[in-house]
């Protein structure tokens, strides 16, 4: 029997989308740049950032849960914000766990350009503003790769949600939280139903970027 | 000659893996309406210089003066396509100046029509072939209308049909504009091709700079003799009279008197004149084919004159090409005015 009306699967998925798309556009906005600057400066100590980077894509989800419900727990460093169990919360540690995987490829897209391109544009006398904007064109596929993975890992994260948003309902409530619920109360049917939007979700938006990925190649 | 940019006392640090080493230049004047190519072999520095010369690499003592307005531009060994069309990469750096959309349209037309590649304007940039994208990237910074243009290796990669037309298209731009181009190389056909001046770069030095004759002819040293294609280069004991003795007893009319004493004699292989010996016929400078070996456009001699070896061409299949074998006897003659002098100091 499934134990779940129309009004609150789609408030969940609206939420779910909500905290997946902000995280993903902080992690873009953030990474972005973060990403363009290491991979194109040399400076002493890079190599070591980038270690730092490689190291988070690989950072256990339920890790980053801990350190940042910690931190906005109420005795917590930023207690004061009152964020605990909240959905800020959840978007900052989705923030955590998609930068290092926006960073590294756009380090990556970045470092595969020829080494003499950003000379040339120098030379050629095109202003900053117009340079980056070159560069974003550029690495488009290596943006469209990173905004997959981040998409990815947002979209299906439950460990660090769960810890910073605590699945309360009508506030925190999403749809890895709810899938893991309804599966410890063994109501499978309302399980499967979620998973089933989840996957449903995943493939039209990895789907689509595919496609702009496909299309840009031909 | 109005002087677009001069280059004076100039110390450069050349990183590379077989060891760093400094680049000197004291003076190196780039004229309007010329192309000077910069001659030298792998790893001389001269890739090094014009990064310098284009502002990408800063020397560490000496100073660059731009003496015309306008861009100093450079186009890299491997030319660079921007992601988009080939107008695309034509209009990018004269939208990103601000210029309207009527001067951004003819002159990019204006580059690609004369740089051959007009009708590719609607291809992506990234399916072009290697000679195309040379033509784009030197399109695209002649649309600019620079002051000076350097280009490192243009000619890389390129068959011997395109090397020639786009030295033809690069130096009718150069007509057209006025734009002060510089072009390095290690080839010296391809120096040739192109060159109103040469500087020869050895090793970090300037050598020798002057016009492609005076270089070719008149090399200041060995070195630069061997680099600009004199190969035949004999050691001799030069007389009062201007007579070159060699080694081996022979001796050849040179037009330098009164300065007897040790000279390296250098004669070019196409300065060497060779007649088929005629029976009975007293020859007084013999040579004899040692080997021979043919391209299909010119055949290499290989000359053995009284224990001295000298090294020219024929057109290949043609007159002499075609009578003559190994061991052959020959009749050499050279002119005065082509025996060039070097110091063996």
């Amino acid at each position: 029997m499934i134990d779940l009306d129309t009004p609150t699967l789609l408030e969940i998925t609206l939420r779910t989308l909500g905290v997946c798309l902000t995280s993903l556009s902080i992690a873009l906005l953030l990474g972005v740049p973060l990403g363009i600057w290491l991979g194109s400066r040399l400076f002493p100590g890079r190599r070591w950032l980038l270690g730092l980077v490689n190291s988070g894509m690989g950072a256990p989800p339920v890790v980053i849960g801990l350190i940042v419900a910690q931190m906005f727990y109420r005795s917590g460093p930023l207690g004061h914000f009152e964020l605990w169990y909240s959905v800020q919360a959840m978007v900052v540690a989705q923030v955590l766990l998609a930068l290092p995987l926006v960073i590294a490829l756009v380090v990556a897209a970045v470092a595969s350009l020829d080494p003499d391109w950003q000379l040339q544009v120098k030379t050629l006398g095109i202003p900053t503003p117009w340079r980056m904007l070159l560069l974003l064109r550029e690495i488009r596929l290596g943006l469209l790769a990173a905004v997959i993975a981040a998409l990815g890992g947002t979209l299906s994260e439950v460990g660090a949600v769960m810890q910073t948003g605590g699945n309360l309902e009508g506030e925190t409530r999403v749809l890895t939280t709810s899938i893991l619920m309804y599966t410890q109360m063994g109501l499978f049917e309302s399980a499967y139903a979620l998973a089933a939007v989840l996957l449903g979700l995943m493939l039209v938006l990895a789907g689509l970027l595919t496609w702009v990925q496909y299309g840009e190649r031909r | 000659m109005k002087t677009a940019l001069l280059a004076e006392n100039l110390e450069i640090l050349k990183k590379s893996k077989g060891g760093d080493f400094e680049l000197i230049i004291p003076e190196l004047a780039i004229y309007r309406d010329e192309v000077l190519v910069i001659l030298g072999p792998n790893g001389s520095g001269k890739s090094t210089l014009l990064r310098t010369l284009a502002g990408v690499d800063i020397p560490y003592a000496g100073t660059l003066k731009q003496k015309t307005n306008g861009r100093v531009t450079m186009v890299f060994q491997r030319p660079i396509a921007f992601a988009g069309s080939v107008l695309h990469n034509a209009r990018i750096a004269l939208r990103a100046q601000g210029l309207s959309k009527q001067v951004v349209e003819k002159r990019s037309q204006d580059a690609l029509t004369h740089f051959g590649i007009a009708h590719l304007s609607e291809r992506p940039a990234s399916e072009l072939s290697g000679g195309e994208l040379r033509r784009l990237a030197l399109a695209r910074a002649f649309a600019l209308e620079p002051a000076v243009l350097l280009l490192d290796e243009p000619f890389d990669d390129l068959d011997a049909r395109a090397q020639e037309a786009l030295s033809t298209d690069l130096r009718n731009a150069v007509a057209q504009t006025g734009t002060a181009v510089v072009v390095v190389t290690h080839d010296l056909q391809r120096a040739a091709l192109v060159s109103d001046r040469i500087a020869v770069l050895l090793q970090g030095r300037m050598r020798q700079i002057g016009t492609q004759s005076e270089v070719l002819n008149q090399p200041v040293d060995r070195e630069t003799a061997e680099l600009v294609g004199m190969s035949n280069l004999i050691q001799a004991e030069l007389d009062s009279q201007g007579l070159a003795h060699f080694g081996s007893g022979q001796a050849i009319q040179t037009k330098s008197v009164n300065s007897p004493g040790p000279v390296y004699i250098g004669l070019r292989p196409e300065h060497l004149k060779l007649e088929l010996s005629l029976q009975g016929q007293t020859i007084l400078n013999e040579v004899r084919v040692t080997a021979l070996a043919s391209d299909g456009l010119l055949t290499t001699l290989h000359l053995d004159w009284g224990g001295e070896t000298l090294r020219t061409h024929l057109v290949a299949g043609r007159g002499l090409a075609r009578q003559i074998d190994i061991g052959t006897p020959l009749s050499l003659s050279v002119l005065p005015e082509d025996v060039h002098i070097l110091s063996r100091n």
